[in-house]
């Protein structure tokens, strides 16, 4: 049975646990731009449409209050990916401290 | 950073876990390739109302065949437990859709913005899942 640095195990559980939620990090950035551009299109369309009288005004109340509604499911969707990312970067940390056991008591215990 | 919050959270909470944490529901291919079929079907829908060739009988078929799927969707991710947001969020996706159609009229580009905006936010919460479940298969086979 040998020793655990405890340095050594904490850089590599804090490495292992940011490495996990990066991916998510990098994915919830990508989303938030898209949901803009989304928004950001729509939002010239809807001005286009109703310059051009293809919309009434009441279409244009009508697909404000759509976009506002749809922020509820955006707020889920952000949820949702920080929820994944902290599971995936405590599942990481976790897994770095079970190696470190197993290695420490020289068999496969955990 | 994100991440970096994410971190001082997992740090302590990986000591005082003693199993795989599990706060998301799996990823489920077959929830979605529906979604990524209602997509198509809902953009070729809002490209044909633009162009003023989607008929009131083509709209009618497109928001029946759309609440058609969204309900299997809805019903499907609720077999899963953990996955009270998706279903929150599918269930939200339906509304659009009963919205636009209850408004009468053509899906265009203007008045589909809120329901392209949804589609979106329940496409990001499969990709979310799907990240998760090959990060933990990759820990299961190096564990």
């Amino acid at each position: 049975m040998t020793e655990i640095n405890i340095q050594k195990l904490t850089q590599d559980i804090i490495a292992a646990a940011t490495g996990a939620a990066k991916g998510h990090a990098a994915d919830l950035k990508q989303y938030v731009e898209a949901h803009a551009r989304i928004i950001a299109d729509g939002t010239k369309q809807i001005v286009s449409d109703r310059i051009q009288n293809k919309i009434t005004d009441d279409d244009l109340r009508f697909a404000f209050d759509q976009i506002k509604e749809s922020e509820a499911t955006s707020l889920l969707a952000i949820e949702v990916t920080l929820k994944a990312a902290a599971q995936d970067a405590i599942n990481a940390a976790i897994s770095v401290a079970e190696a470190a056991i197993n290695k420490a008591v020289g068999i496969a215990l955990l | 950073m994100i991440y970096s919050r994410l971190l001082t959270a997992s740090v302590g909470a990986a000591f005082i876990t003693s199993c795989a944490a599990a706060f998301v529901a799996p990823y489920d291919e077959t929830t979605d390739r529906l979604l990524t079929d209602l997509s198509v079907k809902t953009e070729t829908a809002i490209a044909r109302a633009d162009a003023g060739k989607l008929s009131e009988e083509d709209r009618a078929k497109f928001y029946d065949e759309a609440l058609g799927t969204v309900r299997t969707m809805n019903r499907r991710s609720s077999l899963f437990a953990k996955n009270e947001d998706e279903i929150k969020a599918v269930t939200q996706l339906e509304q659009r859709f009963v919205d636009l159609r209850e408004h009468g009229s053509s899906p265009r580009s203007s008045l589909a913005t809120g329901l392209r905006a949804t589609i979106l936010a329940v496409q990001q919460i499969q990709l979310a899942k799907k990240r998760t479940s090959v990060f933990s298969a990759g820990l299961k086979k190096s564990g």
